[in-house]
């Protein structure tokens, strides 16, 4: 094993962590929805939000870095350059992480002035880490991108895989100096952030995950080469062509010009296209390479990912894009549900996969397969879109009642979070919340225990 | 728009891409495991996604250019799957992998 | 033709289709364009964007009287700056209400409001949306009663102070420790942000706001 795998191990490790922390948090912050008095001016909302959304974006962010670090060596064809770095500023992340919740949990939030922005909390939406800590966050992926691109100097030696990482590194720290802005004007500052949190989720991590399926994919079903690169130039093609202009659906209600409304929904309604795409190259690969796997959870989980981008971006995306419709549900449950739903399809699945390919090189086991990781497949997937129809729900209802009837104000909102349909919603979250958190806990068995010696007598050779 | 056709319209739209990734997915299925009626069933599919992009263009408040983009997007969904299926078989076959 | 892989591409279109080298040359072709596109757009944007833009007006608009009517041209909901309001009785410069804004918005930051609230319908849905807030009908209806302040703005900094002791319904705000001069700068932050054009957002607001 390449060092900068035994690295990638450790990625995973906090990563997993991070997911069951999330999910924790998660929890929490539904269960005020259902018991709102709950340690008032103790513990807010807000706080549980805050860990909910930002160890989101920490654990795949560090399950990414894992990925790289996985792959990178094997593509190369030679060791990671400046493992010394790369395994520092792993601790860095850990302990800035760590310092930045337990300032959260404890201190929560300051006085308005900059010692509270450097020290304590930004208040800004996924970027609410204090400025010191962001900091740790920029030296950590500049770190990373060293490592990555002075590897492919070092080895002599470029992949279109690689070419296409590294030059999408660039935009994803780029567009990450956002988290620094403190801008007094609502309307520019929502602008620019936007093109954080658009151009992460729905632009860089896109291709960042689109290449490293591409891995997974030579990988676990012995893909070749020429066509998983032919198939990530199509989708950084389709899915940037689409979702670069489509970054104008967070752009109808912030202050910007009308003509947004027209730019951004049409963009924004070609994004299923592609996901539509994928959906027909994954059910050809499960098909054809069927027989072909040694890594069943890897693959049930790739597949998954196709069809679940599909529905939770495209399917629940097109339900509220066009702006005529978007204006009465912005900023509602339905929007919550929308983003669970494509979160999980787009990189959970994906990122689950990238787990389990490690599971097997590290066990060493010819054939992965087993009983654990289909009860953990079952729980999560159906505590995810248990929770997701709980969210539409409510959002439809908060929707209906609360803007389009009762037009926004406070009673409005009121009303509408009254409402049987969706108290309901939020019950139903909450319940299959819970199976989702199940589904986790068995996750982490899975990959934790040894796989049980599965003899076959048509053993494939074992992965790279 | 009124209340109700706030949800009757977003609703006829999540029923309109899931048609389309209902043909889709039939379509796939039934080439790759050579059952003819699935791929039937998938044409049967797109044909719901585009009763839907008509019933969306005949009776939702949606502005013009937003129905003609419906209307266009289903004409679209009809030849992503077939072109999508030639691509992957032909770049299989020139890899020498047969599907 | 070989490519950078040593690949020779047959002939004919299937041959090229497979070539990924034909598909690099329209990711990064698509990509780039759709940039350039991007970059016009931002630096047009501006001119709405930015304040004392088409859509943002200045800072010293917490001035004026704030309304929010229907406009049948642009089937959508404007805000109209009326006559002269001042806040809190002060007619404040361009100058002192910048300062402000500049403490209001390190007042949401600081307390990560958008982590309970929206703005134009952009942070955490367990509070209501605060774009129209100014407007809300509820400061007439239920806090100067409540509160036993005169105007809207002085029942605002008194709720903000301490939301605990007026409770909304069973859902409250916490008490986030704000001071006096972190409230009024919070409540001239609302006042502001009433004032621009988001292309309707949110719809159909309140009675209060339509009113001349």
């Amino acid at each position: 094993m390449y060092r900068s795998q035994k690295l990638s191990l450790r990625y995973y490790t906090a990563a997993v962590t991070l997911f069951g922390v999330m999910i924790l948090f998660g929890l929490l912050s539904a269960l005020y929805y259902l018991y709102p008095s709950m340690l008032f001016n103790v513990f807010n909302f807000s706080t549980s939000k805050i860990l909910h959304i930002d160890t989101l974006v920490l654990w795949l962010l560090m399950a990414f870095l894992g990925a790289v670090y996985w792959y990178l060596p094997k593509e190369l064809e030679h060791e990671v350059v400046g493992m010394w770095l790369a395994e520092l500023t792993f601790w860095v992340f850990c302990a800035v992480i760590a310092v930045v919740a337990v300032v959260f949990i404890f201190v929560q939030y300051g006085p308005a002035n900059d010692f509270t922005l450097w020290f304590i909390n930004q208040g800004r939406k996924y970027v609410e880490a204090p400025r010191w800590a962001t900091i740790g966050v920029v030296a950590v992926m500049l770190a990373f991108a060293y490592n990555v691109i002075a590897t492919c100097v070092k080895a002599r030696k470029m992949t279109g895989i690689m070419w296409v990482l590294a030059l999408d590194l660039i935009p994803l720290v780029v567009v990450y100096l956002d988290a620094f802005s403190y801008d007094r004007n609502m309307s520019t500052d929502l602008y620019w952030w936007w093109w954080l949190v658009h151009m992460w989720v729905e632009s860089t991590w896109e291709v960042l995950i689109g290449c490293i399926m591409a891995l997974v994919l030579m990988d676990v079903m012995g893909t070749s080469r020429r066509i998983v690169e032919a198939w990530l130039y199509i989708e950084v093609m389709l899915v940037l062509g689409a979702g670069i202009l489509g970054l104008g659906h967070h752009y109808f209600w912030i202050g910007t010009p009308q003509y947004w409304l027209s730019i951004g929904g049409f963009f924004s309604a070609l994004e299923p296209l592609p996901l539509l795409g994928m959906v027909v190259h994954a059910i050809y690969d499960a098909g054809s390479h069927r027989l072909k796997t040694t890594n069943r959870p890897a693959f049930f989980w790739i597949t998954t990912e196709a069809f679940l981008n599909f529905i939770g971006a495209g399917i629940w995306g097109f339900m509220m894009t066009l702006p005529q419709i978007n204006l009465f549900t912005h900023g509602t449950q339905w929007t919550v549900s929308h983003g669970h739903f494509a979160f999980y399809g787009a990189y959970v699945c994906g990122v689950i996969a990238v787990f389990y390919v490690a599971k097997q090189k590290t066990s060493r086991a010819g054939m992965l397969d087993g009983r654990a990781w289909k009860w953990s497949y079952a729980l999560l997937n159906i505590g995810m879109v248990g929770m997701v129809m709980g969210l539409l729900l409510a959002g439809m209802a908060q929707a209906f009642f609360g803007r389009a009837i009762g037009g926004s104000t406070l009673m409005a909102f009121t009303t509408a979070s009254e409402n049987p349909w969706f108290v309901s919603g939020m019950y139903a979250r909450m319940l299959f919340g819970l199976l989702f958190a199940a589904g986790y806990v068995v996750l982490v068995y899975d990959l934790l225990t040894s796989p049980k010696r599965v003899a076959t007598l048509a053993m494939q050779p074992e992965p790279a | 728009m009124t209340p109700a056709a706030l949800l009757e319209t977003a609703v006829l739209l999540g029923l309109f891409v899931l048609a389309g990734g209902g043909y889709g997915g039939l379509y796939s299925i039934g080439r790759i495991a050579a059952r003819p009626a699935l791929v039937r069933a998938g044409y049967v599919c797109w044909m719901v996604a585009l009763a839907i992009a008509l019933t969306i263009t005949l009776a939702t408040p949606l502005g013009v250019g937003w129905k003609l983009l419906i209307l266009a997007s289903a004409l679209v969904y009809a030849v992503i799957p077939p072109m999508t299926w030639r691509f992957l078989e032909r770049t299989h076959t020139d890899e020498g992998l047969g599907a | 033709m070989t490519n950078e892989n040593g690949d020779t591409a047959r002939a004919g279109l299937g041959g090229d289709l497979a070539d990924p080298i034909f598909w690099r040359a329209g990711a990064i072709s698509t990509t780039v364009v759709m940039l350039i596109i991007l970059a016009f757009l931002t630096a047009d944007s501006y001119r709405y964007i930015s304040v004392g833009g088409i859509n943002v007006p200045k800072y010293d608009v917490i001035n004026q009287h704030i309304g929010y009517q229907f406009d049948w041209s642009r089937h959508a909901d404007v805000p109209v700056i009326g006559s002269s309001e001042p806040l809190f009785g002060n007619t404040v410069t361009e100058a002192q209400a910048a300062e402000l804004i500049r403490k209001g918005k390190l007042v949401i930051q600081s307390r990560a409001c958008m982590d309970c609230h929206t703005f134009f319908g952009n942070g955490a849905y367990y509070g209501p949306d605060l774009t129209k807030s100014w407007l809300d009908p509820a400061w007439e209806q239920i806090w100067i009663p409540m509160t036993g302040k005169a105007t809207r703005e002085d029942a605002m900094v008194e709720f903000l102070m301490h939301p605990d002791q007026y409770p909304t319904w069973n859902r409250r705000m916490p008490n986030l420790h704000l001071t006096e001069d972190e409230a009024h700068a919070t409540v001239a932050y609302l006042k502001w942000m009433s004032a621009i054009d988001t292309n309707g957002f949110p719809a159909n607001f309140g009675p209060a706001g339509k009113q001349p």
